[in-house]
């Protein structure tokens, strides 16, 4: 084995044959042709942007802000769908209990449930990637600490770790955001770790070795880009699992405050009167979830099935 | 479904056997659990409301409040004007057999007033008064100045066995926990304890030895806890319950309409109002508009307590929150109670005039502030926050709205900050008055808080007025009714009127429900008793 034939240059060198060979086209355009073949995924991610484009654009598009407790009117609660509201505002899905319009009220809830569930999964993907590339690099008693600790947080329920987490800090979107990252940083730390301990015994970490690059540099430049593709599918799927996270705990009364709804304190609110026939205030909210979940987990599918390398054909 | 069948069999048994007419089970869907099984291990509703069907009290109210009959006890009178002499019934039983004599009853009020470790105590109605016996059935109260409500104080405190057995330690060697597993819990009411699960229901029996005036309708009366508004409702609809109380106020017109169904509501005497802090110079939840901490306190201005209290739509809160199921308060007990002031009216909703004051006071620019409350305690309790919110945040105060779990936030709201004082600046509570008049709420409320007084217990804006002491002083040691009463009624109109010491926003009214063929009075101090339930035809 020579240091030479192990260079990652000349792997990349290598790599780049073998498409010139499959037909001149580079990995982005193969990933981007794998993902398309399936129409829904291509739906799902379609569906994504415009949720994503609606939630940024809130407080343009929506009629009213529901948050602004000077503008919202207890004389306008329970409104049915298409009625108008006393500023003239004619709510298409009608108001829930407190006299907020649901569209309004389900594109700022959006915003926070997308910002929630991304941004939790962001920080909660840096904190895992650090240690499980650390443990998976170090070995020895650091890779065994960490994933001890790794096991005993997967071993609590999420929602029993966040729910205790919100007791203790409180209301609102920054404490959310912390209890979400730290329910969830440990699937990224596990995944990979895994990962990770595969690529480490590959030769060209072994000729990185042998150059004397620092740690850090092989850790970072060498090892965590060719573990990337794992992390992509369970970052997808994580986020979707953090937004319904941040609606069960919305929905019990933990998370974002009480004015300031989330979709799933809209659900929960809705609750409460849908025993009297006042099903908009649930079912709507509960419709957007649903979707905005669906779309992430159609997408997350499809990551999976392109970034595995041994389903490929 | 099990009642009817059963009522089925017991008609059946009466016509053909001409035996002794057996009543049925019932279950009933609550929304509260009580803490404890001990009678003076909190001093809560839904506490004394389960517990006073196992245990007597001296004196206990008819379910309106309008009258007061001796449970235990068989006359009252005072002797002299600083002693009250109480006979009590001969022939009581405890649930284990043995008599209820004056031991069991000093013993009680020493256990008491007395208690260490409760979350909140009976002191109020035990403290300045000195228990003697005289005989096994006489028992005479002293007190330092004559105390005419002494029969009042009466309906609250609950009397144990002092025979009762427990593992040793504080409150007289038996623990809450004693009485959780049914050890110690012997009483002499209609109803003996059976058990109880935690977070799923206590089960009563019918004790047959009970000799007393309260009706036995029930064999076996079951309590299921369920919290969930829209559960409670299921179950009742479901027919798993007979009963259910505190039916959510945006199911009531709905419910009234099935004929499977039937409903009843009454005035409680509980009223829905806000503490304002008026003790500190830098409130900590008073901030400027931008939310920048002052160190000025504009609530410690009469004038500003009052224009806040002219910014709250008090008919729309009714009509939108409570869906018309309350009615708008302008002191501490609805109509009919005693001690209540005939001037004092509902404040009106007048923003204009609101805001006049704010000028007038100086704070015409307004201020920011946030409203604490709980969310699981009273009626809409979170929504009703969110709607002064509202009201506020339109007219020039923006106001946060913060609620929360009432386990945390009563600790948090009586004495969650430095050196045990309030944590709050402006909170939504509640307060029934435990002796049907108004005495009790003033003296906890509005009197200056003084805890070696047992004074201002639960004031936790603090509002301090030496009228409202001295006039109140003055009505508890009257024995004359109608002067106590206009008494009661001047220091009301001082600390409401004058002060707005308090804001009073509606008094809350409850509903109960059951399946047809059931009826429940609907009891004004809130409790739900399951001897209340009774057949009709």
């Amino acid at each position: 084995m020579t240091i030479i034939e192990n260079n990652p240059e000349l792997m990349a060198e290598d790599r780049n044959d073998e498409e010139n060979y499959e037909g001149a086209q580079t990995p982005l355009r193969r990933f981007l042709s794998d993902f398309c073949e399936a129409r829904l995924a291509v739906f799902g991610f379609f569906i994504i942007l415009v949720i994503a484009l609606v939630a940024i654009m809130a407080p343009f598009i929506a009629p009213t802000d529901p948050y602004n407790l000077a503008t919202v009117s207890i004389l306008d609660s329970r409104l049915e769908p298409g009625e108008a509201m006393m500023s003239g505002t004619i709510a298409y899905l009608g108001t829930d209990g407190a006299g907020r319009d649901m569209v309004s009220a389900m594109i700022y809830g959006l915003r926070i449930s997308l910002g929630v569930g991304i941004g939790s999964g962001i920080i909660a993907m840096l904190i895992g990637i650090s240690f499980g590339l650390l443990s998976a690099y170090a070995g020895g008693k650091i890779d065994s600490v960490f994933m001890r600790i790794v096991d005993i947080q997967l071993s609590f329920p999420a929602i029993l770790v966040a729910l205790v987490l919100l007791v203790t800090l409180g209301k609102g979107v920054d404490k959310t955001i912390i209890a979400l990252v730290v329910v969830q940083w440990a699937y990224y730390a596990r995944t990979i770790r895994g990962t990770a301990l595969v690529e480490r015994r590959r030769e060209y970490i072994e000729s990185a070795v042998c150059l004397g690059l620092s740690k850090n540099r092989i850790m970072f430049r060498h090892l965590l880009p060719n573990c990337l593709a794992p992390m992509i599918v369970v970052g997808t799927m994580q986020i979707a699992h953090a937004i319904s996270l941040e609606a069960t705990l919305s929905f019990l009364g933990l998370g974002m405050p009480q004015t300031e709804p989330s979709l799933g304190r809209l659900i929960s609110n809705g609750f409460e009167y849908i025993l009297s026939g006042k099903y908009w205030i649930s079912v709507y909210p509960g419709i957007a979830l649903l979707i905005t979940i669906v779309s992430i987990n159609l997408v997350g599918d499809r990551l999976r099935d392109v970034l595995n390398p041994r389903l490929q054909k | 479904m099990r009642a009817l069948r059963q009522i089925g069999l017991a008609a059946l048994g009466v016509a053909a056997l001409s035996g002794p007419l057996h009543a049925a089970d019932i279950v009933i869907g609550v929304r509260s659990e009580p803490s404890s099984i001990d009678p003076y291990f909190h001093n809560l509703g839904p506490n004394n409301g389960m517990l006073g069907q196992i245990f007597d009290r001296l004196n206990d109210w008819t379910p309106g409040m309008d009258k007061m009959f001796g449970r235990a006890a068989s006359s009252w009178k005072p002797i002299n004007d600083t002693t009250w002499e109480f006979k009590i019934k001969k022939g009581i039983k405890f649930h284990d057999g043995s008599d209820l004599t004056a031991d069991d009853v000093i013993f009680s009020y020493e256990r008491a007033g007395n208690y260490t470790g409760g979350n909140s105590s009976f002191r109020t109605y035990t403290k300045g008064k000195t228990l003697k016996k005289i005989d096994d059935y006489t028992v005479h109260i002293m007190t330092e100045k004559p105390y005419p409500l002494m029969p009042n104080d009466t309906t609250t405190v609950m009397i144990m066995s002092s025979e009762a057995k427990g593992t040793g330690g504080k409150n007289k060697g038996i623990s809450a926990k004693d009485f959780n597993n049914g050890t110690a819990a012997i009483g002499s009411g209609p109803y003996k304890f059976i058990e109880w699960k935690k977070g799923d229901r206590i089960v009563l029996e019918k004790f047959d030895g009970y000799t007393g005036p309260i009706a036995q309708p029930w064999d076996k009366i079951t309590f299921k806890f369920i919290k969930s508004e829209p559960a409670r409702v299921a179950a009742l609809m479901a027919g798993d319950v007979d009963a259910i109380d505190n039916v959510p106020t945006s199911d009531v017109e709905r419910l009234k309409q099935n004929p499977k169904l039937s409903l009843s509501s009454g005035v409680s005497n509980r009223v829905i109002y806000l503490h304002m802090d008026q003790f500190r110079d830098s409130s900590p939840f008073v901030t400027t508009k931008d939310g920048q901490p002052m160190n000025k306190n504009p609530l410690r201005n009469p004038k500003v307590r009052k224009a806040l209290s002219m910014m709250i739509n008090r008919k729309a809160i009714v009509e939108r929150v409570m869906e018309g199921i309350a009615i708008p308060a302008g002191q501490l007990l609805p109509e009919g109670f005693f001690g209540r002031s005939n001037k004092l009216q509902v404040e009106k909703f007048d923003p204009k005039g609101a805001k006049k004051l704010l000028q007038e006071a100086g704070w015409g620019d307004g201020f920011g502030l946030t409203i604490h409350g709980p969310n699981d305690r009273y009626i809409n309790d979170a929504k009703i926050c969110e709607a002064i919110g509202q009201m506020f945040s339109a007219q020039g105060i923006p106001t946060k709205v913060v609620t929360m779990p009432k386990n945390v936030f009563f600790k948090r709201a009586s004495k969650g900050a430095k050196g045990g004082l309030p944590e709050f600046s402006f909170v939504l509570v509640g307060w029934g008055s435990g002796t049907g008049e108004s005495s009790s709420p003033i003296k906890s409320l509005l009197a200056t808080h003084d805890k070696s007084k047992g004074m201002g217990a639960s004031n936790r804006g603090r509002h301090s007025d030496p009228r409202v002491n001295e006039v109140l002083n003055q009505a508890l040691a009257t024995v004359d009714d109608a002067k106590r009463g206009a008494l009661l009624a001047k220091a009301t109109e001082i600390a409401i009127g004058e002060n707005t010491g308090i804001i009073p926003l509606h008094y809350q009214v409850n509903t109960w429900a059951t399946r047809k063929g059931l009826k429940f009075d609907p009891r004004a101090d809130e409790r739900t008793t399951g001897y209340d339930y009774t057949l009709v035809k």
